[in-house]
């Protein structure tokens, strides 16, 4: 009894209330489709969002929380998890409208699709916040079993089967690398699991230089690059993008890539600060071979799955670059990049999807003047693309600019400046999508859009799909030149989080109470 | 638990070789059911390992999970694949053999030097002092470990609802063609690009 009420108030248990909302929300959908049958797939999506939606707005009011430390050091919910919570939560509020109608025409069950990505979703909040490596290991395979289960959800397409046992067989070989760099991690600061301990223990028992702390280094970096597809660890991805169902594919592009970025700079901050200049180096490796391998191959794909595939890889390089500037700059500029790569991304492949669902293909060749068709949906997918390749004034370029400029100014002149070519090169494959839907004259058509169907939005699942595809757009073409909020939120959430502030970190190890004095007071 | 120190030598012995060959032998029989019961001998001889190192809920959980359900659902896979086929040989298969034997030596000498070099801090106190591990281990359940521990329910909540939907038979529905949008049976809409090995399943 003592025990049990020492503990409880001590956990803290307010600060993982998004997640808990998300739970509820996931039980609602469950339960409810047990209950109501198929029809239930006309409310619960929403619910779904709406439950999001909520947690995005309590994670806004959990800002600048006091005590940030929750269940005795296992969560952290600081600024910077709270930035990248609320990415995952709103990439999954966001990918399940356009999912109603895609899932429902396959003839699938919705609910358990909508059930698997919340779990999913679930997984990736709770690793942004993890600060101990057990949470950690549970939350990565929370969203990698749960993404498996998504990757092979169309079960009679052989595309789709290929892509999930791909999947579960590269993701169940790098998590158990990963797991053995963690378990390394264990073992060299004498059996702490909490990040912060670890990182004090480290160098007390090792000295600053470890060969075991570098072993661990490497297999911790190749679980991560797993999850953000960096290039030597990305053969997965072009299969599993274009096996997947299309939402999956925009989930695992935004969703998963973020909660890996959250990942490793909690991560390599903390535990591995020791070997930051080792951990630069290796970063700066995965960011060259992902910008040039992702954009240059993107040139050559004619599916658009696989093609989004590749510069969702280059994009992860772009990324990288403000991981390895480590500066203040460098990590609020990728929150930012992020950010908006959310709304671009997601707005290519609600209409991707959107054009899928009407012709019933994804191959480039197959846009060919679709402008004279459906003039709403090539504007969209048009302004999303150029957005993505870095055109000004849309809110891609700026993002591209803040990370280059962050780059720049600590100093890593040779990868800023690759980065810029192979944005050159990428703004060429984007806008040969946009030429072949704007430019071709109505005789040189696809067969695909001549027998282009009507536009009724008033068929079910499609309504969803129309305000996505709108709300993306929207943001994609104004948050650059009104970024100052966003740009704002992004600076704060780096500047006010310990972590990222060396200076502050030493003075801030967290008042966690361990087992043994526990049990001493009973 | 205390043994005297040679007991727990010999017994070490025992359970090392016992392991190292079972687990050649699981790598290096051409005959997959052979392997999967010496994969079963691995296991048994890792939760010895654990009973000398005092972790006696540990031995007792790798037995009943790996042995009696990991290893027990590996043989049923095979019995319902009973798939014989006899594989053509491969030339220069031997340069494969070789590389692979390089790379895990390699990473073996790597492993084992950082074994040896590192400076591991010991636990000072005594496993043995724990009188009841289990009793403690459920203390750190629900103290310092409680969000792990609540969050496997989650994931396993979903790896049974995933399992379900895998594994349970649908009703094939037949595609509509009056609407506008392209409906399918539990296939992709995308029609597969005109490659052999993907087949031609949908439309």
């Amino acid at each position: 009894m003592d025990f049990s009420s020492n503990i409880a108030s001590q956990l803290h248990a307010g600060t993982i209330l998004p997640e808990g909302i998300v739970i509820i929300t996931l039980m609602v959908v469950l339960v409810g489709d047990l209950i109501v049958g198929r029809n239930s797939a006309r409310w619960l999506p929403y619910v779904a969002i709406a439950g999001l939606l909520l947690a995005v707005a309590d994670l806004c009011l959990l800002w600048n929380a006091p005590d940030p430390d929750a269940f005795l050091g296992s969560f952290r919910g600081d600024n910077l998890s709270i930035v990248f919570r609320g990415i995952i939560a709103l990439c999954t509020a966001v990918t399940i409208p356009m999912s109603i109608r895609y899932v429902q025409q396959s003839g699938t069950s919705l609910a358990e699709f909508i059930g698997i990505m919340l779990t999913a979703t679930l997984g990736g909040m709770f690793l942004s916040g993890a600060n101990e490596l057990v949470t950690i290991f549970i939350s990565l395979e929370m969203l990698s079993i749960s993404s498996y289960l998504m990757t092979g959800y169309m079960k009679r397409d052989p595309r789709s089967n290929e892509a999930a046992l791909k999947y579960l067989l590269i993701g169940a070989s790098s998590s158990a690398i990963f797991l053995y760099g963690v378990s390394l991690l264990y073992g060299l600061s004498g059996g702490k699991t909490n990040l912060i301990e670890i990182s004090a223990a480290i160098p007390q028992i090792n000295g600053p230089q470890s060969l075991g702390l570098a072993v661990s280094l490497v297999f911790v970096i190749a679980g991560i690059a797993f999850k953000i597809s960096a290039v030597p660890f990305h053969q997965w991805t072009p299969d599993v993008y274009e096996g997947s169902p299309t939402p999956v594919v925009a989930f695992l592009s935004v969703g998963s890539k973020t909660a890996g970025f959250a990942l490793a700079i909690r991560l390599l901050v903390t535990a591995f600060e020791p070997l930051t200049t080792e951990w630069h180096i290796i970063f700066t490796a995965l960011a060259i071979l992902s910008m040039v391998l992702g954009n240059v191959v993107a040139l050559a794909q004619t599916s658009m799955k696989r093609m989004l595939a590749y510069s969702s890889i280059a994009q992860a390089g772009f990324v990288i670059i403000g991981l390895i500037a480590g500066t203040d700059a460098g990590y609020s500029s990728m929150i930012f990049y992020l950010l908006i790569y959310l709304f671009m991304n997601l707005g290519a492949f609600t209409c991707v999807i959107l054009f899928t669902l009407r012709t019933g293909t994804d191959q480039i060749a197959e846009y060919a003047g679709l402008y004279h068709k459906d003039p709403l949906l090539t504007l969209c997918l048009s302004i999303c693309l150029l957005s993505l390749g870095g055109i000004p004034p849309l809110a891609g370029f700026f993002g591209k600019i803040y990370l280059f400029w962050a780059g720049w100014q600590a100093g890593i002149y040779g990868l800023v400046l690759l980065g810029l070519i192979t944005s050159v090169v990428s703004i060429y494959y984007y806008i040969r999508v946009v030429k072949m839907m704007v430019v071709k004259e109505p005789h040189e058509m696809s067969d695909a859009v001549r027998d282009y169907p009507a536009i009724r939005w008033n068929l079910p699942g499609m309504r969803p799909l129309q305000v996505g595809i709108v709300i993306s757009v929207i943001i994609t073409s104004l948050a650059g030149i009104l970024s100052n909020p966003l740009f704002t939120l992004a600076t704060d959430s780096v500047t006010s989080t310990s972590i990222l502030q060396p200076a502050v970190v030493t003075q801030e190890l967290p008042a966690t109470v361990t087992i043994s004095s526990v049990i001493e007071q009973e | 638990m205390t043994l005297a120190e040679g007991v727990q030598i010999v017994s070490f012995g025992i359970l090392a070789i016992m392991m190292l060959g079972t687990a050649l032998g699981v790598v290096l029989l051409s005959n997959i059911v052979h392997s999967a019961f010496l994969l079963a001998g691995v296991f048994l001889s890792i939760s010895g390992l654990y009973v000398l190192l005092n972790a006696d809920f540990v031995a007792a959980a790798q037995i009943l999970v790996y042995v009696g359900a990991v290893n027990v659902l590996i043989l049923f896979a095979i019995m319902l694949v009973n798939k014989q086929e006899d594989f053509s040989k491969i030339p220069g298969r031997w340069i494969r053999d070789a590389a692979t034997a390089v790379v895990c030596f390699g990473l073996f000498a790597l492993l084992s030097t950082v074994v040896l070099i590192t400076p591991w801090a010991e636990n000072t106190v005594s496993p043995a002092v724990i009188e009841n591990t289990v009793v403690t281990i459920g203390e750190h359940f629900f103290s310092d470990f409680l969000l792990p521990f609540e969050l496997a329910s989650v994931l396993l909540l979903m790896a049974m609802v995933g399992a379900i939907i895998l594994a349970r038979r649908d009703l094939i529905p037949e595609p509509v063609e009056k609407q506008e949008t392209i409906a399918t049976s539990l296939t992709l809409p995308e029609r597969p690009r005109e490659l052999a090995s993907l087949g031609d399943s949908t439309d």
